[in-house]
C-alpha cells in the first residue's frame, strides 16, 4: 500500500467516525425527548393528555423563539446575549402603552418589535466593530433595565379598558397562537440560515472570523444581520408575553436570559460558533420545558426541579462537547 | 520614580473615573460616607476578585454568583455548629466544588463560559435543595453579633474580605503559581509549551474563584444571619461590572488585583452614593450599564489608535525602506 492510499484511507476513516458522531449529535436530544415523553406517558398520572403537551408547547414557544433568534449570534460566533430579560421587558411595556394609546393591538406589535429592533441594531453595531458581546449586552441590559425602570417608575403597566391579550388567547384548532408563531418563526429561521447567502455568511463568519473576512465577507454586516435576527425574536417574544400577563413590569422575566441560554446549548449549538442550528436550539427548548414539566406534574418541589435540571444541561453539554471532540479529531 | 509612574499610567483612566465619581457623590450628597459603603460592599469586592482571576487565566467563571448564593446557605444551614465554624465549612466547600469545577474544565477541554453556564443552574438547584425552597434564618440571633465588631470602619468580617484580596494579588503578583496564571491567560499554547501545567492553573484559578465566591456568600449571610435561595443573583452582573470597569481583559492575561479593587470601589461608590440620594435601585444599575459601556467603548478607541498609529509606523518604515 502506497503512502496516499494509506491516508485517502485514513481520512475516509475519519470522515466516517465524523458522520457517525454528526449523526449521534443531531438524533441524541429528538430520541431524548421521546424517551421522556414515553416514559412519562407511562408513569406519570395526566401526562398523556392534550392540555398538557400544549401546555408543554405553549412555556416552549417564548423561550424557543428568543432561542432560535440568538442561535444566529452564536453561530456568527460571536457567543450570546445576556441582555435578553431587559430588551424583551422593554419591548413588552412599549407593546401595553402603545396599545394602551391607540387601542389597536396590531400597530402596538409592529412598534414593539421595531423597538427591540432598534435596540438590537444599535448592540450589534457594536459589537460588528469588534467588541466582546458578552460585555456589550450586559452593559445594555443594565441601561436598557434601568431605562425602563424609570419610565414605568418601577410599577406594573397593565393596560385598561382595551384588549391586548389576543396575540396570547387566539387559538386555531384548541392550539394558541404562540405555538404557531414558534413553529413559523423557527422554520423561517432555518430555512434563512441554511438557504440563504445571509446564513451561509453567518455560519462561515462563525467557523472563522479571518478566513471570512479575507473572502470578502463583512463581519460587521453580518453580525448586525444576526443581531437583526436576534432582536425581532425578542420583539415577538415580549409581545406574546404581555399579551398572555396583560401586565409588565420592570423586575419581571428575571430567568429568560438563562433559560434561553441554556436552551441553545442543550439543543448542541457551539459557542465558539459556526456549527448549530435553529432547530437544534428549539428542540433545547422543548426539551427543557418538558422536563420541567413532567416534574411539575410529579409534584416535585420548585427546589429540586431547578436541581435536576441543572444536572441535565452540565450533562448534555458535556456530552455533546465530547461527541463534537470525537468528530473533529 | 518611573515604576510609580508607570504605575499610575497603568490605572490612570480608573484612577480619573473613581475621583470623577466621588466628587459627584460629594456634591451630590454632601453627608455621603465612603467607608460606609466600602464596608457595605466587601462581598461583592470579594466575589470580582474571584472572578477577575479566571478571567486573568483566560477563563470565565459565571457560576460564581450562585456559588455564592450556595455556600450562605450552606453557612447558614450548618450554624448550629456555631457560625464561625459553618462558614469556614462553606468556604472550603466552595474551595473544593471550584477545584472540582476546574479540574473538569481541563479533563474535558470545553469552555468554561459553556460549562459554568450549566453549573451556574446547578448550583442554584443545589442552593434550593439546602434552603428546602424558602428562606433560612440562623437559630441564634447573638451568633451574628461576632462579625460586627468594628476595627476602625471596618467589621472584622470585611477585614477578612480585604485580606483575602490582597493575599491574591500577592498569589497573583509574586507567586509561580500566579504568575502561571498570567501565562495561561495571555498565550495559552505558548505557555503551555513552555511548561506550564494547564491543568493544575484551570485547578487553581478556578478553586481561587469558587473560594472567592463563597467566601463573598457566607459574608453576606453570616453578617445578615440569613440566606435566601434566589438571592445574590445580581452579583454576577456587578462583580463583572467591577472587573471589566477597573481594566481587566476578557481576553485574559491583563489585569491586576489592584485593577479590580479600583473597579470595585467604582461600582461600590457608585450604588452608595445612589442609596445615599435616595433615589431607587434601577438608577445606580442604569449609570453601571453606561459606565461599563463607555469603558469598553474608549478601551476599543485607544487599542484602535495605537494599532493605527502602529500600522503608520510600519508603513512608513517600507517606505523608507523601499
Amino acid at each position: 500500500m502506497t503512502i496516499t492510499e494509506k491516508i485517502s484511507l485514513r481520512l475516509q476513516d475519519q470522515s466516517g467516525l465524523r458522520r457517525r458522531t454528526d449523526t449521534i449529535r443531531t438524533w441524541a436530544l429528538p430520541i431524548l425527548i421521546v424517551l421522556v415523553f414515553v416514559l412519562a406517558s407511562a408513569f406519570v398520572p395526566e401526562f398523556f393528555k392534550f392540555e398538557t403537551i400544549r401546555s408543554i408547547l405553549l412555556l416552549t414557544s417564548i423561550t424557543g423563539i428568543v432561542a432560535v433568534g440568538m442561535t444566529a449570534i452564536t453561530l456568527s460566533g460571536n457567543l450570546f446575549s445576556l441582555g435578553v430579560t431587559a430588551s424583551a421587558v422593554f419591548s413588552g411595556v412599549i407593546y401595553i402603552w402603545v396599545g394602551q394609546g391607540t387601542g389597536n393591538m396590531f400597530i402596538a406589535a409592529a412598534v414593539a418589535i421595531v423597538a427591540a429592533v432598534v435596540i438590537g441594531l444599535i448592540q450589534g453595531f457594536i459589537v460588528g466593530l469588534g467588541l466582546n458581546t458578552v460585555i456589550v449586552t450586559l452593559a445594555a441590559g443594565s441601561i436598557i433595565y434601568g431605562l425602563t425602570a424609570i419610565l414605568t417608575k418601577g410599577e406594573v403597566v397593565q393596560a385598561q379598558g382595551v384588549s391586548l391579550e389576543g396575540f396570547g388567547t387566539f387559538q386555531i384548532f384548541g392550539i394558541p397562537l404562540p405555538i404557531y408563531i414558534f413553529v413559523i418563526f423557527t422554520a423561517v429561521a432555518w430555512f434563512l440560515t441554511e438557504h440563504t447567502l445571509i446564513g451561509r455568511n453567518v455560519h462561515l463568519l462563525g467557523s472563522n472570523k479571518n478566513t471570512a473576512r479575507s473572502s470578502g465577507i463583512s463581519p460587521m454586516g453580518t453580525t448586525i444581520w444576526a443581531f437583526t435576527a436576534f432582536s425581532l425574536s425578542i420583539g415577538i417574544a415580549a409581545v406574546l408575553q404581555a399579551s398572555q400577563m396583560h401586565q409588565i413590569q420592570a423586575d419581571n422575566l428575571p430567568g429568560l436570559t438563562m433559560d434561553v441560554v441554556a436552551a441553545v446549548l442543550v439543543g448542541g449549538t457551539a459557542v465558539t460558533g459556526g456549527d448549530g442550528s435553529p432547530i437544534k436550539s428549539a428542540i433545547g427548548a422543548l426539551f427543557i420545558a418538558t422536563i420541567t414539566q413532567v416534574m411539575v406534574l410529579m409534584s416535585i418541589p420548585e427546589g429540586q426541579r431547578y436541581f435536576v435540571l441543572g444536572v441535565v444541561v452540565v450533562a448534555l453539554v458535556v456530552v455533546l462537547h465530547l461527541l463534537r471532540k470525537a468528530g473533529t479529531r | 520614580m518611573s515604576s510609580v509612574g508607570a504605575w499610575f499610567k497603568t490605572y490612570l483612566l480608573q484612577i480619573i473615573v473613581l475621583i470623577l465619581v466621588l466628587v459627584s457623590m460629594y456634591g451630590l450628597n454632601p453627608n455621603f460616607h465612603v467607608e460606609s459603603s466600602i464596608e457595605r460592599l466587601i462581598p461583592l469586592g470579594v466575589i470580582a476578585a474571584g472572578l477577575a482571576v479566571t478571567m486573568i487565566a483566560g477563563e470565565f467563571d459565571l457560576s460564581i454568583a450562585s456559588m455564592a448564593a450556595f455556600s450562605g446557605a450552606v453557612a447558614v444551614a450548618l450554624s448550629g455548629l456555631g457560625l464561625l465554624v459553618s462558614v469556614i465549612i462553606a468556604i472550603v466547600v466552595g474551595i473544593l466544588l471550584g477545584m472540582l469545577q476546574g479540574w473538569a474544565i481541563a479533563k474535558l477541554g470545553i469552555n468554561s463560559l459553556v460549562f459554568t453556564v450549566g453549573t451556574l443552574i446547578l448550583l442554584r438547584g443545589m442552593t434550593w435543595l439546602v434552603c428546602n425552597g424558602l428562606a433560612i434564618r440562623v437559630d441564634d440571633i447573638t451568633a451574628t453579633d461576632m462579625f460586627k465588631v468594628k476595627i476602625g470602619f471596618l467589621t472584622s468580617l470585611s477585614i477578612a474580605g480585604l485580606v483575602v484580596i490582597i493575599g491574591l494579588g500577592i498569589f497573583l503578583s509574586r507567586t509561580r503559581w500566579g504568575r502561571e496564571l498570567y501565562a495561561l491567560g495571555g498565550g495559552r499554547h505558548e505557555a503551555i509549551a513552555a511548561g506550564v501545567r494547564y491543568n493544575r492553573g484551570m485547578i487553581v484559578a478556578f478553586g481561587i474563584s469558587g473560594g472567592c465566591g463563597a467566601l463573598g456568600g457566607a459574608l453576606v449571610s453570616a453578617k445578615g444571619g440569613s440566606a435566601d435561595p434566589s438571592a445574590l443573583g445580581v452579583m454576577l452582573v456587578a462583580a463583572l461590572s467591577a472587573v471589566l470597569v477597573g481594566g481587566i481583559s476578557l481576553a485574559g492575561g491583563r489585569g491586576t488585583m489592584v485593577s479590580a479593587f479600583l473597579g470595585f470601589a467604582i461600582i461600590a461608590m457608585l450604588s452608595a452614593g445612589r442609596a445615599g440620594l435616595g433615589t431607587k435601585a434601577f438608577v445606580s444599575e442604569l449609570f453601571i450599564g453606561l459606565l461599563l459601556l463607555v469603558v469598553v467603548l474608549f478601551d476599543y478607541f485607544l487599542s484602535f489608535v495605537s494599532e493605527r498609529d502602529r500600522r503608520n509606523k510600519l508603513r512608513k518604515l517600507a517606505a523608507a525602506a523601499a
